[in-house]
C-alpha cells in the first residue's frame, strides 16, 4: 500500500465513471468499489497493514477520502441517472394523439356567416325566402316586365308544371337572385328597411371554372326616408374593407341593372399587384366583386311604397366569386363536389 | 362595341390618349373590355341602344372633354316616291323609310375597310359596307333590297302568313309565323324586320337599282322574333333595345352621302311613311332631388350642361328644370333616369362617404339561420364535415327517393340530363360526393348537407347525412368498427336534441332505399319525420361505390320537425338529494324481442322510484341457448323524499323480474 496505489485507484475509478452509459453501469462500478466483500476499497484497507507503522494513519485518512469522494460522485450520478428513468406506466407520448372525429364547414357557409355577421353588426336583418319563385316576384316586380332585355342578363331555369314554395306561393321558376325576398318583406312591412337576403340562386350557365348553374348570392336593401348613394357607399365601404382588409381600396363604377337606378358595379383593389395591373386583375389594378345601386321608383311602387317619400338602396353579390379572390381557389367547381381534401383545408 | 379612336376624333374634339379616352369614359358606366392599335371594346348596358354606335359615344366625351359634335357631310333627302311602301303592321314597324339608288356593286375603298375590320364586321361590297358603317356611326341599322329581284316594285310591311319561310342571308330556310313581322314585295316576304334580309332579293354584283331601307321596328317583337329563330344579328340587337325613331331619314342621308363619295351610287327618290311620329318627352328634374337621391350636391350649373352635351334639350332656373328627351335616348322617362345622367357625369368618385341612420331596432332574424348554424356545429362535431351539392339531379338518380308513382318535379329547360329534376331528398347529391371521396382513394366519408328538397308538397328544408367506412378515426391503439345502424339513430337523435325536438320514435321502415331489417322511419309525437339505416346496395352500386361495401344513411324533414318543436321556456329541476340505488339484471328472453318491449315491461312493472333505465349489453352465444339472447340492464332507483333501503329495491326488483318472467319467459341469469 502506499500513495500511488491510491492515486492509480482514484484515475481508475475516474475513467471507469467517465465511460458509465447506464444506471446499470453505475450500479455495476458501485459494487466493484465499495461492495463490502471484495470491493476495491475494501481490498485498498486491508492492505493498509501492509503500510509501514509510522505512515498508516496518513495513508488511511488518504484511502478514507477517496472512498468518501466515490461514494459522493456515484451518488450524484446513479440520483442524476434516476431522474430521467421513465416513472412506472409511462407512455411514449410520441405516438399519435386520438383526436376525435370532428368535420369541418363548408368554405360558402364559412364566408355567409361572416358576412352576415358583419352586416348584423351594422344593424342588419338577416331574411331568408324561397328558391322556388314566380315571374312577378322575380322580374316583373322588379322593373323587368315580359320582353325586357334584362331580362337575357339572367337565363333563368323554369319548372314544367307549377309548384308550392317554401312561401307557399305557387311557383314556376328557379330564383335568378335573392331580389324576391326583398319584394315579398316590402310587401309586407313598411320602412325603414334594412335587411340582407342569403341564399342559393339557379341560372341557365353552364359548368365551367367560373360559373355553377347554382350559386349563394347575398342581396341587401336599405329603405327609409333620407337613404342616399352617399349611404351606399359607405355602407359597401366599410363592408368590403372588412372582409378583404383595411388596406383594399373600394371603387363605384356606374352601371345597368333594371331594379336600380343609378346603378354601380363595386370594385376592390387587387390583391395580386397592389393596384398595378396585373393578369389576375385584366391590367385594370381593379376586381369587380359586387353590383349596386338607388331602388328604381319603379320597384317602390310595385310594393306600394311613395318613390317621392322613401329612397334605398340594394346591393348584391355572388359569394363563390368572393371566396374564389378571398382564399385563391382556381375552380368555382370545387365548391360543389365535397372533396374533402379542400373542404378540410377550411378550419372546423 | 368596338369604337375606332380615329373615327371618334371626327364626331368630336377628344383631346387625350386613347388609354385615358378609354378610362374616363369607362367611369361613366361603359366597362372597358380591351384597348388596342386605336379601337377601344365598351361593352354597352341594356340600357344604352344609343351607344352601340361612334356618335352615341362621341356624345358621352362630348361632355368629358367639352367638345361639341362636328357635323358630317349628308345626301340629298327628297321625298315625292315612286316605290310604294304599305305599312299593314304599324304597331310593329311605326316608320319605314326608303329611298331608290342606281348603283355600281364593286369592294369599298380601303380606308372603309379598314373601319370596318378595326371594328370586327366582315367586308362584304361598296353598298353592305356602307349600310354597315352608318349603322356603326350612328346606330341606324339599314337593309339593302335589289329592285329587280323584287316581284313587283312594291314593299309591304306586315306580319307573315302561316307556312310562309324565307331563305335568309346566311343560307338558312326559315319557318315564318304570323307573329313575325316580314317585309314582302307583291308576292313573298323579302326580309325578316329588323333581323335579317332574305337571299332573294340579295345585292349582288350585278344589282344595278336598289331599294335602301332604313326604319324603325317595336322592340318587343324584334325580340321576340329573333329569339323564336334564335338568330341574333348587329340589327335585332339594336332594334330589340330600341333604336331612334327619328334616325331613319337621317340614315339614308348619310349613307346617300358615303356611297355617292365613293363611286357607288346615285342617290334618288325617298319615301317616309311615319304615320305617327313621336311626341316630345318632356321630364321635370328637380335640384333637391339630385341632392337626395345622391347624398350630395351637384353644383347648379353643371346640371344644364351635363344634360345639353348629351342632346337634352334644358329650360328652367333656380334648381328646377324642364328637360327634353331625345328621342335616342330611349332608357330616359322619369326623373330617376336625368339623375342617373347627373350621377355618372357628376362622378360617383366625387359623392361622399356617408353611413344610413338607424332609427329603429331590428327584428328578430329568420330562425331558420339560428337552426342551421346550429345543425351545422352539431354535425361537425360529430365528426361530419359539411356538403353542398346542386338542387337538381339526374331523374334515374332521383327516383329511388320518391315515393312509388311519385315523379320528381321536373325543369322544362335543363342544361342536360343530369340535372334534369329537382331533388326529391338530399341523399341522391349528397351520395354522390360520398361516392366521389370514396373513389379517391379516403375510405371514411361522412357527410351532411342542410338545404330545400322539392316534393309533392313543395319546397321544404331538410337535413341529410351519409356515413360510410370506420365509426371512429383509425388510431395504433384501436381495432377499426365500421359504421353501423346505431350511428346513425343516434346521429338522428342527436340533431333531435339539438333542435329541442326530441324524443324520437323509430319503427320499421319500407323505404324504398333502405335496407329492410336495418333502417327505420324517425318519428316524434305521432309526426313521421324521416328515415335511417343501411342505403340499399344497389343504389350504391349505381352511384359508384366500390362493390358490397356498406353505406348508412339519415334525413329528417327540418319543417316537419320545427312544427313539434316544444316552443315553451326552459324550466329547471333541483338535483337529487338523496342517493341512488343501482341494480344490474341479465335476462334471457327470445332473440327477436324488441329491447323497446322489456324496457316497456319494466317501466309499467315498476314503483315511480325507478329513476332510469339503459341496456348496457346484449349477447348470443356460448352459454346462451339457441334463439334466446341474454339481456342486461342497469336500473337506477331513486326517492326525492328520502334515502331508500336495500329492501324496498330488492321487492321492486323482484316484481321487474316477474312481471318479465309472465310477459316474455324472462329468465334471470
Amino acid at each position: 500500500m502506499s500513495d500511488s496505489s491510491i492515486d492509480s485507484l482514484r484515475e481508475q475509478f475516474g475513467r471507469e465513471l467517465a465511460s458509465a452509459a447506464s444506471e446499470a453501469d453505475l450500479r455495476a462500478i458501485r459494487d466493484r468499489y465499495l461492495s463490502r466483500k471484495g470491493g476495491l476499497l475494501s481490498a485498498l484497507l486491508k492492505a493498509l497493514g501492509t503500510a509501514a507503522a509510522s505512515e498508516r494513519p496518513r495513508l488511511g485518512q488518504l484511502a478514507n477520502t477517496l472512498k468518501k469522494e466515490i461514494e459522493q460522485q456515484l451518488d450524484e450520478r446513479i440520483a442524476a441517472a434516476a431522474s430521467t428513468r421513465a416513472p412506472r406506466g409511462a407512455v411514449d407520448i410520441t405516438l399519435p394523439g386520438r383526436r376525435p372525429a370532428v368535420g369541418h364547414s363548408h368554405p360558402l357557409s364559412i364566408l355567409r356567416e361572416r358576412i352576415e355577421s358583419i352586416f348584423t353588426r351594422m344593424g342588419f336583418l338577416v331574411i331568408e325566402g324561397p328558391e322556388l319563385e314566380d315571374d312577378y316576384h322575380n322580374f316583373e316586380a322588379l322593373n323587368m316586365p315580359p320582353e325586357h332585355p334584362a331580362r337575357d342578363m339572367q337565363d333563368t331555369l323554369y319548372l314544367s308544371s307549377p309548384m308550392r314554395s317554401s312561401a307557399g306561393s305557387p311557383a314556376t321558376l328557379l330564383r335568378t337572385h335573392t331580389s324576391g325576398m326583398q319584394i315579398r318583406y316590402m310587401e309586407t312591412h313598411e320602412p325603414p328597411v334594412r335587411l340582407i337576403a342569403p341564399g342559393r340562386v339557379y341560372r341557365r350557365d353552364n359548368l365551367d371554372l367560373t360559373h355553377t348553374p347554382m350559386f349563394t348570392q347575398v342581396e341587401g336593401l336599405v329603405v327609409g326616408e333620407h337613404v342616399a348613394l352617399s349611404d351606399l357607399k359607405g355602407t359597401l365601404d366599410v363592408f368590403v374593407r372588412e372582409l378583404f382588409g383595411q388596406e383594399r381600396k373600394v371603387r363605384f363604377r356606374p352601371s345597368f341593372f333594371p331594379y336600380t337606378e343609378p346603378s354601380a358595379e363595386v370594385d376592390i383593389s387587387c390583391a395580386a399587384c397592389g393596384g398595378n395591373g396585373c393578369g389576375m386583375c385584366k391590367r385594370t389594378g381593379w376586381i369587380e366583386i359586387l353590383g349596386s345601386g338607388m331602388v328604381h321608383p319603379a320597384v317602390f311602387e310595385s310594393v306600394g311604397y311613395d318613390p317621392e317619400k322613401y329612397t334605398g338602396f340594394a346591393f348584391g353579390m355572388g359569394i363563390e366569386r368572393i371566396a374564389l379572390l378571398k382564399w385563391g381557389v382556381e375552380d368555382i367547381r370545387l365548391f360543389y363536389e365535397n372533396d374533402l381534401r379542400f373542404l378540410e383545408q377550411f378550419p372546423q | 362595341m368596338r369604337i375606332v379612336h380615329e373615327w371618334l376624333a371626327e364626331l368630336v374634339d377628344v383631346p387625350a390618349d386613347v388609354e385615358v379616352i378609354a378610362h374616363e369614359i369607362s367611369l361613366r358606366g361603359f366597362e372597358l373590355a380591351a384597348v388596342e392599335h386605336g379601337v377601344i371594346d365598351f361593352e354597352i348596358t341594356a340600357n344604352r341602344p344609343d351607344c352601340l354606335s361612334h356618335l352615341g359615344i362621341a356624345r358621352e366625351a362630348s361632355v368629358i372633354w367639352g367638345g361639341a359634335l362636328k357635323p358630317r357631310p349628308s345626301g340629298r333627302v327628297e321625298s315625292d316616291s315612286v316605290i310604294p311602301v304599305r305599312i299593314e303592321a304599324p304597331d310593329l314597324c311605326p316608320r319605314y323609310s326608303a329611298q331608290l339608288f342606281d348603283v355600281t356593286v364593286g369592294p369599298s375603298p380601303s380606308w372603309l375597310v379598314r373601319r370596318l375590320e378595326a371594328v370586327g364586321v366582315r367586308p362584304i361590297n361598296n353598298i353592305v359596307d356602307v349600310t354597315n358603317y352608318v349603322m356603326l356611326e350612328i346606330g341606324q341599322p339599314m337593309h339593302a333590297f335589289d329592285l329587280d329581284k323584287l316581284q313587283g316594285a312594291e314593299l309591304v310591311i306586315r306580319r307573315a302568313r302561316a307556312g310562309e319561310t324565307l331563305r335568309t342571308l346566311d343560307g338558312v330556310d326559315r319557318a315564318l309565323d304570323p307573329e313575325m313581322l316580314v317585309i314582302a314585295d307583291a308576292q313573298r316576304p323579302v326580309a325578316i324586320g329588323g333581323v335579317m334580309g332574305g337571299a332573294n332579293s340579295e345585292i349582288s354584283e350585278s344589282t344595278r337599282r336598289m331599294v335602301l331601307e332604313s326604319a324603325y321596328f317595336h322592340p318587343p317583337s324584334v325580340r321576340r322574333t329573333s329569339k323564336r329563330l334564335a338568330l341574333k344579328t348587329e340589327a335585332s340587337t339594336r332594334f330589340e333595345r330600341g333604336a331612334d325613331i327619328e334616325a331613319p331619314l337621317e340614315g339614308l342621308a348619310r349613307a346617300a352621302a358615303l356611297l355617292e363619295k365613293i363611286g357607288a351610287a346615285t342617290a334618288h327618290a325617298t319615301r317616309d311613311v311615319y304615320p305617327s311620329p313621336r311626341r316630345p318627352l318632356e321630364v321635370s328634374l328637380r335640384g333637391s332631388r339630385i341632392a337626395r337621391v345622391l347624398g350630395t350636391v351637384v353644383p347648379e350649373d353643371d346640371v344644364p350642361r351635363i344634360l345639353s352635351r348629351l342632346g337634352f334639350l334644358v329650360t328652367g332656373q333656380d334648381a328646377s328644370w324642364q328637360v327634353t328627351v331625345p328621342s335616342y335616348r330611349v332608357d330616359v322617362t322619369r326623373e330617376i333616369d336625368l339623375i342617373e345622367e347627373v350621377g355618372r357625369h357628376h362622378g360617383f368618385d366625387r359623392i361622399p362617404v356617408t353611413f344610413p341612420p338607424l332609427d329603429v331596432p331590428q327584428a328578430v332574424p329568420d330562425p331558420r339561420i339560428e337552426r342551421d348554424g346550429k345543425i351545422r356545429r352539431a354535425m361537425t362535431a360529430a365528426g361530419f364535415s359539411e356538403s353542398m351539392t346542386f338542387a337538381f339531379v339526374e331523374r334515374a338518380a332521383a327516383l329511388p327517393f320518391c315515393r312509388p308513382g311519385v315523379e320528381p318535379a321536373a325543369i322544362e329547360n335543363p342544361l342536360s340530363e343530369k340535372f334534369a329534376v329537382l331533388r326529391p331528398s338530399l341523399l341522391p347529391g349528397l351520395l354522390d360526393s360520398c361516392s366521389h371521396n370514396r373513389r379517391r382513394g379516403r375510405k371514411d366519408v361522412r357527410l351532411f348537407e342542410s338545404g330545400s328538397r322539392f316534393g309533392p308538397s313543395g319546397e321544404r328544408r331538410a337535413v341529410a347525412f351519409a356515413w360510410a367506412g370506420e365509426r371512429t378515426p383509425g388510431h395504433w391503439s384501436t381495432q377499426p368498427a365500421p359504421v353501423d345502424f346505431f350511428d346513425v339513430k343516434g346521429t338522428a337523435e342527436l340533431l333531435a336534441d339539438v333542435l329541442g325536438a326530441g324524443p324520437l320514435d323509430f319503427s320499421t321502415s319500407a323505404a324504398p332505399f333502405l335496407v329492410r331489417g336495418r333502417s327505420a322511419d324517425v318519428g316524434t309525437r305521432g309526426y313521421p319525420v324521416g328515415s335511417v339505416g343501411l342505403l340499399d346496395p344497389a343504389i350504391a352500386t349505381a352511384r359508384g361505390f366500390p362493390a358490397s361495401e356498406e353505406i348508412y344513411v339519415g334525413e329528417i324533414d327540418l319543417d316537419a320537425l320545427a312544427s313539434v318543436v316544444d316552443a315553451a321556456e326552459l324550466r329547471t329541476h333541483a338535483l337529487p338529494k338523496f342517493p341512488a340505488i343501482v341494480r344490474d339484471v341479465s335476462i334471457l328472453v327470445a332473440q327477436a324481442l324488441p329491447a323497446a318491449a322489456v324496457r316497456g315491461t319494466i317501466r309499467s312493472a315498476a314503483p315511480a322510484l325507478l329513476e332510469s333505465l339503459v341496456e348496457f349489453d346484449r349477447y348470443q352465444g356460448k352459454g346462451v341457448p339457441e334463439g334466446r339472447m341474454s339481456l342486461s340492464l342497469r336500473l337506477t332507483f331513486r326517492s326525492s323524499e328520502r334515502t331508500l333501503t336495500d329492501d324496498e329495491v330488492e321487492a321492486a326488483m323482484s316484481t321487474i323480474v316477474e312481471a318479465l318472467k309472465g310477459a316474455h319467459g324472462a329468465e334471470r341469469r
